[in-house]
């Protein structure tokens, strides 16, 4: 177990590494106006200056390595458009806990109906509920969320008669962004929820506990929920760490002031060092959330064993 | 009863005693030896009328849904690459001008013909001088007024009220557009009245102008004396005579939706089956090589461990934001992360075939390595490689609307799905909304039915459904 947490850790670090370097690399790529205010206006001397200080004319091994020695401080680098010479952590750091309110709201709400969901699925197929929800996730899943977005949040603001626009003080528009988030994920709950419940379902275990007559909603409660959701609590540590960086989409629709939108805003003033900043988060987030995933399998269900993998081979 | 076994197994216990001794003589003079392949003997334990493909095509035919979808998606694909030679087609990029004022001629409303209005026969409307013959600028404006213009009402009606106005009579519009000042007791005419607004005086109580737009009617309904003319019959009238119908209207730059719907359409299926493509190819490749050459699977499970830790929307940025955007940038960077699920599946999927007993099987019975691909991997391998492809396509073109969402897509100049529906999403909620309406139409009409055509294709081809 130890041997395996170890290992699982040191690939992630090495991982990390890798897309981090890749990241820094491409993004010197770009070109250096991405790093001025008002690159139109300055003087070359000043320019040829300022690129001295920020260490961008070193060869590129070296900046690097200031990098990475600078990322272990917690230095993110200054903000070069977006807001002019500000530290990146701060803007971040202001806009993190915003995402991650909705975000985890969403969270909770789609767990609150996604499991319901698939849990009416797995017990009445071809009946109702599973048409239902069938329909709804081929939906969720073939069209793209931008599409239904638009529209849940025109037609819902007509019918909830609610305020378009975010505002963190009003709870009525908290409901629009919330929902809208959640769907997919609820869509992916009762997907996968579903599906193992019937492959759980079809186990003689199953088949015995009914043939002694003990009751199907026991049956669906003690034994076939429980052991069709410990393969889905991979993914809940993702879904968690990923609430920090809030949905791209949702952000910018409701004008929400966190992570999602900036990214869309920084982009489009291109701010080179703001969009390295965000995009290293958004892969660390990725990677260490799966990371989580792997060692909260292990720990809850005692029967796997990453230590090896495919022992039949 | 016994007896009766007895003489029935008696004759066949003597035919299997004297095989096997026939066997043994056999052995005794070549005691092993590989059985060469013979094909005739390979068919006769299987099934004699199983074919592959046969038994794939019905299952999924018996799908009702997927077969029906497959149809509309098979038109729909037709028509998007026949349409710009169909007659009667605006380019794409075109601003189509108003032919008269040479005004853009933008935000008009969809609509099936160029037909914008009807008039009643007897309609008296006021022809203004075009060059065309057949046709005719029509409209019953008699008379622009201005602002606080004082005029006479002498008859009063709910929508219209007819008026004289120096030496014209005609009707004037009574809505709150206009804010007529009335008199008190608007019926008792006739009485002085004025408008709060620039208005305009019609010769019948119909608005037969198109948001100031001229209508035109063609000349042989009409019987014209002066500058005036009466409709001899019910007539249809036209904003232009000379543009084909706006089946999706214009966008706010003047540009023909339906065209240019069809053209994103086209983009956007372009990236989506090349995509599809690349991913199949660099999928299969890399993934049969990391499922059969066992010294790969370790760099090469290492090598998947880091791509797929990477979030895909972020490599989707990041390439799109440092390369100059287009078609290829886009295709780039949807490649670059795709084939490593196609790939992941399909070493999955030879590792637990690879090794499984009917393969031994084959093996120990000579069968060659080209058919044993061919006849026991490859139908495990169809169901997942069609699954992935038919998936990739919506996959590319929602993350094409994804990218174009954030400002890192396509340029204006080329369109797609995703560009249509970025321009649309800011007219949701107005009476423009028809220019989200059709690309999110077009848009969830493809990838749903992909995705679903793709899952029953995946079912049908997977031969555990066969039996």
């Amino acid at each position: 177990m130890a041997k395996y947490v170890l290992k699982r850790l040191l690939s992630a670090i090495l991982t990390l590494t890798i897309v981090l370097t890749v990241v820094f690399v491409l993004v010197r790529q770009m070109p250096i106006e991405g790093y001025f205010d008002n690159y139109d206006k300055l003087d070359a001397k000043v320019i040829e200056a300022k690129l001295e200080k920020m260490g961008l004319n070193d060869p590129l091994p070296v900046q690097l390595l200031s990098f990475f020695k600078n990322l272990l401080k917690g230095d993110l680098g200054t903000s070069a458009r977006y807001s002019v010479d500000a530290p990146i952590a701060g803007i971040i750091a202001q806009k993190a806990p915003i995402s991650a309110m909705i975000g985890m709201s969403s969270m909770v709400l789609a767990l609150a109906l996604g499991l319901p969901l698939g849990a009416a699925m797995a017990r009445s197929k071809s009946k109702f509920w599973d048409k239902f929800g069938t329909a709804f996730i081929v939906f969720v899943n073939a069209v793209p969320a931008a599409v239904y977005y638009i529209y849940l949040q025109s037609y819902g603001a007509k019918a909830l008669n609610v305020p378009m626009l975010f505002d963190r003080n009003n709870w009525h528009t908290w409901i629009l962004p919330v929902f809208s988030m959640s769907l997919g994920n609820i869509a992916y709950y009762a997907m996968w929820l579903r599906r193992y419940m019937v492959d759980e379902m079809n186990k003689d275990y199953v088949k015995l506990a009914r043939a002694k007559g003990v009751e199907n909603k026991k049956i669906t409660m003690r034994h076939v929920f429980r052991n069709a959701f410990v393969p889905m609590v991979q993914y809940i540590p993702t879904s968690l760490m990923y609430t920090i960086c809030g949905s791209i989409y949702i952000e910018s629709l409701y004008s929400i002031p966190g992570m999602g939108g900036l990214l869309v805003d920084v982009i489009n003033r291109q701010d080179n060092p703001m969009v390295q900043a965000i995009v290293m988060i958004y892969s660390c987030i990725g990677i260490i959330g799966l990371l989580l995933g792997d060692l909260l399998m292990t720990v809850i269900d005692p029967r796997i064993t990453f230590a090896k993998k495919e022992g039949a081979r | 009863m016994g007896l009766f076994r007895k003489m029935k197994t008696a004759p066949v216990e003597k035919r299997v005693s004297d095989e096997l001794k026939a066997r043994l003589q056999a052995t005794e003079k070549a005691p092993f030896g590989f059985a060469p392949y013979n094909p005739e003997n390979a068919e006769k334990s299987g099934y004699s009328n199983y074919s592959y493909w046969g038994s794939t095509f019905r299952v999924f035919f018996k799908n009702k849904l997927a077969v029906l979808l497959l149809s509309v998606l098979a038109v729909l694909l037709v028509f998007t690459f026949i349409q710009p030679h169909l007659p009667n087609q605006y380019p794409a990029n075109l601003i189509v001008n108003h032919p008269i004022t040479g005004m853009q001629m933008s935000n008009v409303q969809p609509s099936l013909t160029t037909v914008k209005a009807t008039a009643p026969a007897g309609t008296e409307l006021i022809v203004t001088p075009y060059d065309d013959p057949e046709w005719s600028a029509v409209s019953n404006v008699l008379a622009d007024l201005k602002a606080r213009e004082k005029f006479t009402v002498i008859e009063y009606g709910e929508d219209f009220c007819k008026v004289e106005y120096k030496d014209l009579t005609g009707y004037v519009k009574n809505d709150f557009s206009t804010k007529l000042k009335l008199a008190e007791d608007p019926t008792a005419t006739p009485y002085e009245a004025r408008s709060n607004f620039k208005i305009k005086v019609y010769s019948s109580p119909a608005d037969y102008t198109l948001d100031g737009d001229e209508l035109f009617v063609e000349t042989n309904y009409l019987t014209i004396e002066g500058d005036k003319a009466v409709a001899a019959q019910s007539c249809d009238l036209r904003i232009l005579p000379s543009t084909a119908p706006f089946l999706f209207g214009t966008n706010s730059l003047g540009q023909d939706l339906w065209a240019l719907v069809w053209s994103g359409t086209r983009t956007s299926l372009l990236i989506g089956f090349v995509v599809a493509m690349i991913e199949a190819f660099v999928g299969i490749i890399v993934g049969v090589l990391w499922g059969y050459v066992r010294k790969l699977d370790r760099i090469l499970t290492e090598v998947y461990n880091v791509i797929d830790n990477i979030p895909t929307t972020i490599v989707l940025i990041l390439i799109a934001y440092i390369l100059r955007p287009g078609v290829g940038t886009l295709i780039f960077a949807m490649s670059l992360t795709g084939w490593v699920g196609m790939a992941r599946f399909i070493r999955n999927q030879i590792i637990i075939i690879r090794d499984r007993d009917y393969n031994l099987a084959s093996r120990c019975l000579g069968t060659g390595t080209l058919r044993v691909i061919y006849r026991n991997l490859l139908p495990y391998l169809v169901s997942v490689i069609t699954l992935r492809m038919s998936l990739a396509v919506p996959g590319a073109i929602g993350n094409e609307v994804f990218i174009t969402y954030i400002g890192l897509g396509l340029p204006v100049s080329i369109p797609s799905l995703g560009n249509l529906i970025n321009a649309g999403r800011k007219l949701v909620s107005t009476s423009q909304s028809y220019q989200l309406i059709f690309p999110t139409l077009v848009l969830s009409i493809i990838t749903i039915s992909f995705y679903i055509i793709g899952n029953a294709f995946a079912d049908a081809a997977d031969p555990k459904n066969h039996l």
